[in-house]
């Protein structure tokens, strides 16, 4: 080829470049969608004016069809400075856009074009989307203008829009009354299950709670690099792995903690108990197996509380509503000293109302086999799963009442474990000190409840 | 009826006062003095002589890589300034800005690729142009000032490319630029973490680190600091560098091959013109498509709390991260890249062969061209094992293993001198030996006179090998893998490091011979501390703690 045809050509196709990456630029994901609800509110506007008696009003609707027909595309976008958010959802979402739709209604069905639903209602009344955005309650990627993006449905946007009742999560980021909430209910029954089933007892929320676990006032939070190095592999929800990878995001915090409820957390953390890859041994999750106790939708509820559960986002002061101050019921003695087991949640580890501690690996107990180091690893672990805390009815009957409150005061540390395996790992679960956390009087009743339930010797000592 | 006479239109308005005054030089008529006119008079052409040797324009010769540097740095700028009305250097707006520019900006994203990927494109254009302009021996008198300034360009390209790293402030962003700057923190005497650095006061707070980061560790500061050397800094130095090396090019005259007898030189205009036109068409086309099919990488806000694992230099510089497997980061990051650089900025005035300038002299430079050929090969392979075999916790990885898999820590090293040597021999025996045997390696080839035969030391040298691993695996102390890596690595050491300088150097004169023979010694000192880690899982030959000096 000669240079002064490369050079025609070699120009051509620049100009073509440049046209094409124009054009895609041009033709973004989101024109279609908006083009699409122009046209079908026109068509809509235009049937309302050809059912019109009224000339004059019928006029009027055509012109607006008119307008709404030969509307510009564009981005449009809701700034909600306050909570420092740019929400682009109502490029798409035309029906939800305040400034194309006054009135936020529409009969479109499908999404994007439907308007919002329950637009009347209490709850969006209290929440205008002018002031409020939309990623405020339903997370994704308010900046981001195509599908996947802007519902946070990739690799890199860690809070992907909040599906089904997991948007309730969002009520409690800002109503510490939550509970009292109409439109709440499955994250309050969340909450309520958490305390039920002693979940406060290992971890705290916001500083109020036991120190074994993490606190989960962050939950919602966790980076996926500390979600076992972004490894999802684990978590089976209904028995099934989740689509590989980041698809559709279901590699996201919510199936996380789902993962631990409705698996054993054993099986979604199982960490190195035999050193293979480790220097030490390092003990699976030490967080019980609550597959038998806790349904899915259960799960599911407590899933949605948690995800309330955010410090990153800045919420000013004064879109927090305060919950209402803690009321203690009016009970004494042992009934009280139950109360007070479910309250600090020490049915975490010793079981519903402690009837039968759970597990603690590599703890020694008394239903295990004579430790063999020559036993098969997979025999190993299963003794070693076997380990438990206390049951304590079994446990209780040789102890005063002192003796019982020092005991809880005081707490068992880690280092004083008896392993079953001595080269296994140190159990991860123990029993902290709970001197000026459980105040004196309901120590008291504590013990009284305890002293109550435990199996008396009859033997004659 | 009035005819359109259109030569008449053209003559008017060529001839007018306004056209005149804006284009010189009369109709053209393609007079060799129109072609020289078209150079001198206009003051971007005019960096180009008016004529050049014709062997200057071959693209088998040039391979157009310098032009085509030079087009991706005008197109660098280009999409660089354009980018730089959308974007804000603080932690609170940088990554918002690139999102804008990613979703709502008018070829807001196509800009950036385009931007992200001439930059990695520019790196490869200027070290494949060093290497055609070493293969064919262009560097040599009177072009060694300007093949230095060519090395500085190189080096300055990477640091531009780092620089431009930081300012999505993404993960990707900060961990990179992170795992680079750590290795300024181990600089000899000025960091912190270097030996000899506490020795003269140097804190976390005050030392060559926190110089380029404005702190302790990235954040505002640095992304300031990086932007400004991005954008203004090291541009402007670079410019005043490129209208340098293109003025000596020109005073120069193009070729350095030696002038053949008829060889009559042709007008710039067009030949040269047109060849760097199209160049650079075909380099911009190319970038160009590369944007609109991929997306410049982004990954989620940087967060100085979460580190990602693992975490990597950009491409160019994972090869020196790689060697922080084998060294302590003031070699691997200071050191070595110092001795590259001062290395090559030496070759024009080591190298003493009169041959082999201006052609592909394969076997008039023997030397030259396999130490050189095999500087570059270490490089890029050190590149690919970091960026494609190293997973979580820099473990190794094979492409069809998953990251999923965890692997086990990798087992207890051990060093030989020095108080926390596991064979614990005292560090006053370690520093002799291993200078020793550092200086012999260097003196060795030089002492022996007589040329010995390539082949049989080769054969003499595998098979001794050969039998040393026999020896140690019969006896359990090494894996067939460890045998095969201690036949590679000594013996490619052996032939790069001694058979080829006793053939070709041991006639040069002591003091190049000596620049020359640290240079090679201390590449082969690369591929023996490899093979020390691999075989024997040595981390240390010789360690000072008290000077944080190890080797």
């Amino acid at each position: 080829m000669s240079y002064r045809k490369a050079f025609i050509v070699s120009n051509a196709l620049m100009l073509a470049a440049f046209v094409w990456a124009f054009a895609k630029d041009f033709n973004a994901p989101w024109r279609p969608y908006q083009k699409k609800y122009y046209q079908m509110s026109a068509d809509v506007l235009e049937k309302k004016a050809a059912d019109e008696k009224d000339p004059k009003k019928a006029d009027v609707l055509k012109a607006e069809a008119r307008k709404m027909r030969h509307s510009p595309m564009e981005i449009k976008q809701i700034i909600s400075s306050d909570l420092g958010r740019f929400d682009r959802c109502v490029t798409c979402h035309v029906g939800m856009d305040e400034y194309t739709n006054p009135t936020l209604k529409n009969d479109f069905t499908q999404n994007p074009y439907k308007s919002h639903p329950k637009v009347d209602s209490a709850l969006v009344k209290a929440h205008p989307f002018t002031k409020f955005g939309c990623t405020s309650c339903h997370s994704g990627q308010g900046l981001a203008t195509t599908v996947e993006g802007a519902h946070g449905w990739i690799k890199h946007w860690e809070k992907p829009m909040l599906k089904g009742v997991t948007i309730q999560g969002a009520c409690v980021k800002c109503h510490g009354n939550f509970e009292t909430l109409k439109g709440a209910e499955v994250a309050a029954s969340g909450k309520k299950l958490f305390r039920q089933h002693g979940c406060q007892g290992c971890h705290a929320i916001n500083g109020w709670g036991g120190v074994i676990s993490v606190d989960l006032g962050d939950i919602a939070d966790k980076p996926f690099e500390r979600i076992a190095g972004y490894n999802f592999k684990r978590v089976k929800i209904d028995g099934k792995e989740l689509p590989d990878e980041h698809h559709d995001s279901h590699w996201n915090i919510q199936n996380w903690i789902r993962g631990h409820l409705v698996n054993d957390p054993v099986a979604v953390t199982p960490n190195d108990p035999f050193a293979h890859l480790n220097a030490e041994p390092i003990p699976p999750s030490g967080m019980p197996d609550f597959t038998q106790e806790i349904r899915r939708e259960e799960a599911d509820a407590v899933v949605a509380y948690l995800s309330g559960m955010t410090k990153e986002e800045v919420i000013p002061y004064r879109y927090h509503v305060p919950a209402p101050a803690a009321r203690e019921p009016q009970l004494s003695g042992a009934a009280h000293g139950k109360y007070v087991f479910e309250k600090y949640g020490c049915q975490g580890c010793h079981g519903l109302e402690a009837k039968r501690g759970r597990r603690r690996f590599n703890a020694s107990s008394s239903a295990q086999k004579e430790y063999d180091p020559k036993m098969p690893e997979k025999e190993q672990f299963e003794q070693m799963s076997l380990g438990a805390e206390p049951t304590l009815p079994d446990l209780m009957g040789t102890y005063t009442h002192e003796e019982l409150v020092k005991k809880i005061e005081s707490g068992v540390s880690a280092a004083d474990a008896k392993k079953w395996s001595p080269k296994g790992p140190m159990p991860m679960v123990y029993m902290p000190s709970w001197k000026g956390k459980i105040s004196k009087g309901e120590l008291d009743d504590l013990a009284t409840w305890l002293l109550s339930i435990a199996k008396k010797d009859d033997s004659g000592f | 009826m009035p005819t359109l006479d259109l030569e008449k239109i053209k003559k008017e308005i060529f001839d007018s006062q306004l056209w005149r005054s804006v284009f010189r030089g009369g109709v053209w008529k393609d007079t060799p003095r129109d072609r020289a006119g078209h150079i001198i008079g206009n003051v971007w052409l005019h960096l180009h002589p008016v004529k050049v040797r014709p062997r200057a324009l071959k693209w088998a010769y040039t391979w157009g890589m310098g032009g085509i540097s030079f087009a991706l740095y005008l197109l660098l700028t280009l999409t660089g300034v354009a980018l730089m009305f959308y974007y804000r250097p603080t932690i609170g707006l940088a990554y918002r800005d690139i999102k804008d520019l990613e979703f709502a900006v008018t070829l807001g994203m196509f800009l950036r690729n385009a931007h992200r990927w001439a930059a990695q494109a520019m790196v490869v254009a200027v070290i494949a142009h060093m290497v055609r302009v070493f293969l064919t021996g262009a560097y040599k008198k009177p072009r060694e000032f300007n093949w230095g300034i060519g090395v500085l360009l190189l080096t300055l390209t990477l640091f531009l490319s780092f620089t431009g790293y930081l300012l999505p402030w993404d993960q990707l962003a900060i961990w990179a630029v992170t795992v680079g700057t750590n290795m300024a923190g181990a600089t000899p005497v000025l960091g912190n973490e270097g030996p000899l650095g506490s020795l003269v006061g140097m804190r976390i707070n005050n030392d060559v680190r926190f110089t380029l980061l404005g702190g302790t560790m990235v954040g505002e500061n640095t992304l300031l600091r990086f932007y400004v050397m991005h954008c203004v800094a090291v541009p402007l130095v670079v410019g005043i560098l490129l209208i340098l090396h293109f003025w000596r090019i020109r005073k120069d005259s193009f070729s350095a091959a030696p002038y053949a007898a008829a060889e009559e030189k042709v007008d710039v205009w067009p030949h040269l013109v047109k060849r760097e036109y199209i160049g650079a068409a075909g380099t911009t086309l190319f970038i160009m498509i590369w944007s609109i099919l991929q997306n410049a990488p982004l990954e989620a806000i940087a967060n100085p709390n979460v580190t990602t694992n693992p975490s990597k230099a950009p491409w160019y510089f994972v090869g020196l991260q790689e060697l922080l497997v084998y060294f302590d980061p003031w070699i691997a990051g200071v050191l070595l890249p110092g001795l590259i650089i001062v290395g090559l900025i030496a070759i024009p005035y080591i190298d003493t062969n009169p041959k082999g300038i201006g052609s592909y002299a394969w076997k008039e430079r023997p030397f030259a061209n396999t130490l050189f050929l095999l500087g570059v090969v270490m490089w890029f392979a050190l590149i690919f094992i970091g960026y494609a075999l190293r997973g979580p916790n820099y473990a190794w990885y094979w492409p069809w293993e998953s990251w999923y898999m965890l692997k086990a820590a990798p087992p207890a090293t051990w060093s030989v001198f020095g108080p926390k040597g596991v064979g614990a021999y005292p560090m006053l025996l370690g520093i002799p030996l291993i200078g020793g045997l550092f200086g012999g390696s260097i003196l060795l080839p030089k002492l022996i006179q007589r040329e010995l035969s390539g082949k049989k030391l080769m054969g003499g040298f595998l098979a001794a090998v050969a039998a040393l691993a026999a020896v140690g695996m019969a006896m359990g102390k090494m894996g067939a893998t460890e045998g095969a890596f201690l036949l590679f690595f000594l013996g490619a050491s052996f032939y790069f490091g001694f058979v080829l300088p006793q053939r070709h150097i041991r006639t040069l004169d002591w003091p190049r011979y000596l620049v020359t023979m640290v240079l090679v010694v201390c590449t082969m000192g690369i591929l023996l501390k490899m093979c020390a880690r691999l075989t024997f899982n040595i981390k240390y030959l010789l360690t000072i703690p008290a000077i944080s000096m190890n080797v």
